[in-house]
This record gives C-alpha cells, sequence and structure tokens, in this order.
C-alpha cells in the first residue's frame, strides 16, 4: 500500500509540473544568424534576435573588420574571410561599430526567447 | 599640398580624358593598384611620424586596408591573366604620391598632422571622383567592374573618417 501511495504522489508531481511545458509555449530552439561585414558595412545594420540565439559576423571585405559594443562585447579583430560568433545572454538594444572604421555601425536588438521575430 | 595637388590632377585628368579615351582594363588595373600604393606610402610615413594618436591610427589604417585591396586587385589580375599597363595616369599619380611624401618628411608635429589627413580628404575625394566617372564605368570585364564597385565604399568610409579626424584637429 506504501508504494502504491507512494507512486501515486509521484503522478501527482508529474501532473503538477506538466502544464508548464505543455503544446502552448513549445521549446523555442535557438536560431543562428548571419551579419556580413562587405562595403564596409554590417549587412543587415540592424537585427532583433533572441537571447540564447548565435549571433556570426562573417568579414568578406579585403581588410579586417571588428563588431565592438562598448562594455558587452568586442571580437577583436576578425580576419579576412573569418568570422566571429556571440550569444547575448541578456535582452536589450545594443549599438556596435567596427573599431577601425568609426562610420560602419550596427545595432543588435535581443529579446526574451518568446518574443523574437521568428 | 601642390605636390599633392599634383595627384589629384592625375586623376582629374583620368576623369576628364574619358570621353576622348578610355583606358584599358590592363591599364584600369594599374591605376588602382597605383592609386592604393599611393596611400600605403603616405599612410606608412604618417604611422611612424604622425603626432596625433588619431591621425597616426588613421595612417595605420590605410596601410592595412589598401594593402588588402591591393591584395585582392592583384589577385584578380591574375585570375583573369590581365597584366596591369602602367599609363600616363598612373605615373602622374605615382609622381604625385612621391612628391607628397617628401613634402610632408619636411614637416614635423602638428604641422605635419594637418598636412597630411587635409591631403588624405582631397585625395580620397579625387579617387571616388575617378572611380564613378571613368574607371567604373570604363571596366570592360565585369569581375573587375565588380571589385571596382565592392572597394568604393571603402573609399567612402575612409573619406568620411579623414574628415572626423580633420575635424577633431581644429
Amino acid at each position: 500500500m506504501r508504494t502504491r501511495a507512494a507512486a501515486g504522489v509521484v503522478l501527482l508531481s508529474i501532473g503538477a509540473v506538466l502544464p508548464s511545458c505543455g503544446p502552448e509555449q513549445p521549446a523555442r530552439k535557438p536560431e543562428t544568424h548571419t551579419i556580413v561585414m562587405e562595403g564596409v558595412a554590417f549587412q543587415p545594420a540592424s537585427l532583433t534576435v533572441a537571447v540564447g540565439d548565435s549571433v556570426v559576423w562573417v568579414n568578406k571585405d579585403p581588410f579586417p573588420h571588428t563588431a565592438t559594443s562598448k562594455g558587452v562585447f568586442d571580437s577583436k579583430e576578425i580576419s579576412v574571410g573569418k568570422s566571429w560568433q556571440f550569444t547575448p545572454g541578456a535582452t536589450g538594444e545594443l549599438p556596435y561599430v567596427c573599431a577601425y572604421h568609426p562610420t560602419m555601425k550596427g545595432v543588435l536588438r535581443v529579446t526574451a526567447a518568446g518574443d523574437a521575430r521568428r | 599640398m601642390r605636390t599633392f595637388t599634383l595627384a589629384v590632377i592625375g586623376l582629374l585628368f583620368v576623369a576628364s580624358s574619358a570621353r576622348a579615351q578610355k583606358p584599358t582594363d590592363a591599364q584600369i588595373a594599374h591605376i588602382v593598384v597605383t592609386a592604393n600604393q599611393v596611400d600605403i606610402d603616405a599612410g606608412k610615413l604618417a604611422a611612424s611620424k604622425a603626432t596625433n594618436s588619431e591621425v597616426k591610427a588613421f595612417g595605420e589604417q590605410m596601410v592595412k586596408d589598401h594593402t588588402g585591396v591591393n591584395k585582392q586587385a592583384s589577385d584578380l589580375a591574375a585570375k583573369l591573366k590581365v597584366k596591369p599597363e602602367d599609363n600616363p595616369t598612373s605615373k602622374s599619380l605615382k609622381s604625385g604620391g612621391d612628391k607628397n611624401v617628401a613634402t610632408l618628411k619636411g614637416l614635423s608635429g602638428a604641422a605635419f598632422d594637418k598636412a597630411y589627413i587635409s591631403n588624405e580628404v582631397t585625395y580620397h575625394q579625387s579617387v571616388l571622383d575617378a572611380m564613378d566617372k571613368t574607371l567604373i564605368p570604363g571596366a570592360q570585364n565585369a569581375e573587375l567592374k565588380s571589385l571596382l564597385e565592392k572597394v568604393r565604399p571603402a573609399f567612402v568610409a575612409h573619406l568620411e573618417h579623414a574628415k572626423q579626424v580633420q575635424a577633431s584637429l581644429k
């Protein structure tokens, strides 16, 4: 009897947890977004991603660039043909520049995982 | 300033003579490589001689960027089996650039910084004019034309950057 009662408790516990991971809120898989550095510009210059997504900057110019958001992220030098990845861990609007080319600007908008544009 | 004007005149010559005598792809390739090299030479001098940190950094940047563009241009010329051909415009650019460097070597401190960055503003504007009026429309090979179009924004960015540095010196 004790065993059956214990099993009942376990089943009740599972039942209490289940609603939070039901079909209404499916787990969102992190996505990977690419920003191309070409023509001394970030393309796209403005991008919205979700917390946990990966953002990859790819340098297609014939000289180095950086993706630098003061105090948040800094790729350091991204050589010709190379790339650099960043995974934002918090929401926010992150303006960034190329540290070598001050006219080269971009903005990364990081939303909560459920709010991101798919 | 006078020496630099020579380089500018060379580029204006490219622009004004466009209708009369279009440069060939081999000549355009040579003009592009020379125009980059002229800016690399001046940039190397600024990197070692400038006293203002922004001017120094700008010079270093010009060496890095124009070396990259030249490598790309040389690689493409080799791929297309185009042998860059010397021409009056390239000669004028080279001699103007050499004289500019000679003049800059005679300056120091703030006078050097101002003269260098002022020349960079004028030079990049002149290269852009030549690209728009002659080099891009004149390029026959699609890949050469595409390369010119792709590096054009670098000259725009350098021009704006040079203007920012110039304004900060005043």
